[in-house]
């Protein structure tokens, strides 16, 4: 009776959407459009993506990086206590040997992407998310405590705090200049020479802060998510 | 100036500052807390000052106002900020002494919080106002579970699911009208949403309706609240009755009016959703034994007057619905923090233990009984006027049914508040041993409690506040106005 009334439920919900969609009129996309034409020239990122992300939206994304923040804190304390099994199998030292020789490569490309973000597709959400990997393998492969050892916790929620903080911080550079809060290209910053490594002003380096926090932050939460005790 | 921007800028600092700070000195953790929410209340009052002269834009990032975001403090927003304000200052200071689990990850979590339902209040694009909704339901999250005890995983876990769906709904009704219109700004977004086909301005209205109603609790959705306040710490509750569910419930205000207008068949869909929601609330409410149940019930009555109000369309209507958000605020936090002072003194949870307290914390239960019936909606307090307010914006519209309708549901709110009252001020059965109450729980109570009643007597303080909020709603062009610098 319940996964009747569910199902109908559903049923009614999809065809309202299909309706919907059916019915879909498209706009003028001034606003893609803007972005897409001048967006490279204005803000001298070539990666369009983070021009909009870490330029035009910036206050939307330190509200996305304030998100991951607060999950991670939550997760922090809020975790079941309960030993997990796949921490406790053993692995072979092929594996750990082939982990610790990933781990530079890893560190390589995470930081490329992220210092890179404003020329070629990537960011500080995704080459923070590859660092974090890092300590994610050693957790898996040599288990928790040792993870822990290597990268204790509490530089990790440093890392993290250090990291919003900067973003913020970064925020303010504009205001110093006599602008507004993130204000960048429109700011009397010297943007560079688009597509060379140090140009576009801050953005690079709100990057550099969002892939610290994001790999800090999920770690965190991966590593609280299967602790045992 | 810059100040708008600190208003939600400085709460997200303290609290990614605050892990850092201890790692420094543990001492210092509350002494920045205190010292960032003092600067956060000044810098309030300034901007509502200023907002009361004339409306605020501010470009973030210097980007025209069709490129980039913008905060908009018109006469709503800045209402909404000082209600952010106050009521958050007085929390922070109760908590000083009230909080004593997880503490640290207490004060990042409010913070962030505070930094949420500020920014869902001040800005002026609907994804940003996304993410900012997305903040505030996740501490929210958190902050119920905090005390990590069986009632509040429960709750917790409650809230997760229906918060979830919300989030989906008004997420889906934000990509379908950038759909529609092409634009995120609010200005625009108002400016081209008329040209959307019928069924598309249908269903987005009805997933905006769900979503947020979910999350400010329309009858049929509310059933997460009860629960979740159970489990919550009583300063999270009255964090959450006072401002996070009214920043919903506000954000829903402002997009039915742009996008919408408040036509007829709208208005008549709220005023009688209203009217359900509020009958239906008082009558479990009634029902309830446990006091922070009872009170959550209350407070989804208090959403039915608001949602009436409004419904209405008209200018008293939204003056008399706004008031009501302003003061429902200030009536909750003084319940909840009494709340959380009777069980932090004698462990009470259920109206029963109340039983003779009016004698053992005098001044304490005064200050109780007076936001009870201020809640009530009895004269001289700022209750009364603000459903009186309702009552004849109703009256004038000559929706008889619901102005019929108001005064029965204070009747109803009358009699469970009574028993309350009569537990308090009965003789004990046996003596009661009261904790010594520290000054940090009492004085937030007593200057909320004391708002109440200064508010219905001089209810002209506010007014000057409110009575702009219709000129920015009613007409929505004045508010593209505004935002495209016209």
């Amino acid at each position: 009776m319940r996964k009747f009334a569910s199902l109908i439920i559903v049923v009614l919900l999809s065809g309202l959407l299909l309706m919907t969609f059916l019915s879909l009129s498209t706009a003028d996309y001034d606003l893609s459009e803007h972005y897409i034409n001048h967006g490279a020239e204005e803000t001298k990122a070539l990666n369009l993506v983070t021009a909009i992300l870490f330029d035009y939206r910036a206050f939307d994304t330190l509200g996305e990086a304030t998100v991951v923040f607060a999950v991670a804190s939550t997760i922090a304390f809020l975790v079941p206590k309960r030993t997990a099994s796949m921490i406790s199998a053993r692995f072979s030292i092929i594996m750990q040997q082939t982990t610790s020789l990933l781990i530079p490569f890893l560190f390589m490309i995470g930081a490329y992407i992220i210092a890179y973000g404003h020329i070629s597709p990537g960011g500080g959400f995704a080459g923070g998310v590859i660092l974090a990997v890092i300590t994610i393998l050693i957790t898996v492969t040599f288990g928790i405590r040792y993870s822990d050892r290597q990268v204790r916790p509490e530089i990790k929620s440093f890392m993290e705090s250090f990291g919003a903080m900067g973003f913020v911080l970064l925020g303010f550079i504009g205001i110093v200049l006599g602008g507004n809060f993130l204000a960048n290209a429109n700011s009397t910053l010297d943007l560079g020479v688009k597509g060379e490594l140090i140009s576009s002003g801050i953005i690079p380096h709100i990057n550099l802060m969002t892939g610290l926090k994001v790999a800090a932050g999920l770690s965190i939460m991966f590593n609280s998510l299967i602790k045992e005790e | 100036m810059d100040t708008p921007v600190l208003l939600v800028v400085l709460p997200l600092l303290t609290a990614f500052s605050l892990g850092i700070i201890k790692t420094f000195s543990k001492k210092l953790v509350k002494a920045v807390t205190v010292i960032s929410a003092t600067v956060h209340l000044a810098l309030i009052i300034s901007v509502v000052r200023e907002a009361m002269q004339s409306p605020i834009v501010y470009h973030l990032g210097d980007w025209d106002n069709l490129l980039g975001i913008s905060l908009v403090i018109d006469s709503f927003s800045a209402m909404m900020a000082l209600l952010v304000g106050v009521l958050s200052y007085g929390v922070i200071i109760y908590s000083l002494v009230y909080v004593d689990f997880h503490e640290l990850k207490y004060y990042v979590l409010s913070f962030l919080l505070i930094a949420g339902v500020m920014g869902m209040s001040l800005t002026g694009d609907l994804f940003n106002l996304y993410v900012f909704f997305e903040i505030v339901s996740i501490t929210s999250y958190a902050l119920v579970a905090i005390k990590e005890e069986e009632a509040s995983f429960e709750g917790a876990f409650k809230y997760l699911v229906m918060g979830m769906l919300s989030g989906t709904f008004v997420l889906l009704a934000i990509i379908l009208t950038y759909q529609v219109t092409g634009a995120l700004n609010f200005a625009q977004v108002a400016a081209n949403f008329g040209d959307a086909p019928m069924l598309v301005r249908q269903t987005i209205f009805v997933f905006f309706l769900i979503g947020f109603g979910t999350k400010f609790c329309l009858v049929p959705l509310h059933a997460w609240l009860p629960d979740v306040y159970c489990g919550a710490p009583a300063s999270f509750n009255a964090l959450s009755s006072g401002i996070v569910i009214k920043a919903s419930l506000y954000a829903f205000i402002r997009i039915v009016f742009l996008l919408f207008g408040m036509t007829a068949g709208i208005g008549q869909i709220l005023i009688y959703w209203g009217v359900i929601t509020f009958l239906v609330a008082h009558t479990l409410a009634y029902q309830q034994e446990s006091l922070k149940r009872l009170l959550g019930y209350s407070s989804i009555a208090q959403i039915g007057y608001i949602l009436l109000a409004i419904g209405l369309g008209t200018e008293s209507g939204i003056i008399a619905g706004s008031y009501h958000i302003f003061n429902d605020g200030l009536m909750k936090a003084t319940l909840f923090l009494g709340v959380g002072i009777f069980s932090y003194a004698v462990g009470a949870s259920k109206i029963d233990d109340l039983r003779g307290l009016g004698f053992s914390m005098p001044k304490i239960s005064f200050a109780f009984v007076i936001a009870t019936l201020a809640i009530i909606g009895l004269p001289p307090f700022n209750g009364f006027i603000s459903k009186w307010l309702i009552l004849q914006a109703a009256w004038e519209t000559e929706y008889i049914v619901a102005a019929f309708f108001i005064p029965v549901g204070s009747l109803l709110s009358l009699a469970y508040y009574l028993k309350v009252i009569k537990a308090l001020y009965s003789r004990p059965e046996r003596e009661i041993e009261v904790k010594p109450i520290d000054w940090k729980l009492r004085v937030p109570t007593y200057v909320l409690s004391a708002a109440c009643l200064v508010m219905g007597i001089i209810p002209g303080l506010s007014l000057a506040l409110i009575e702009n909020i219709p000129k920015f709603l009613l007409d929505s062009s004045n508010y593209i106005n505004l935002l495209l610098g016209r």
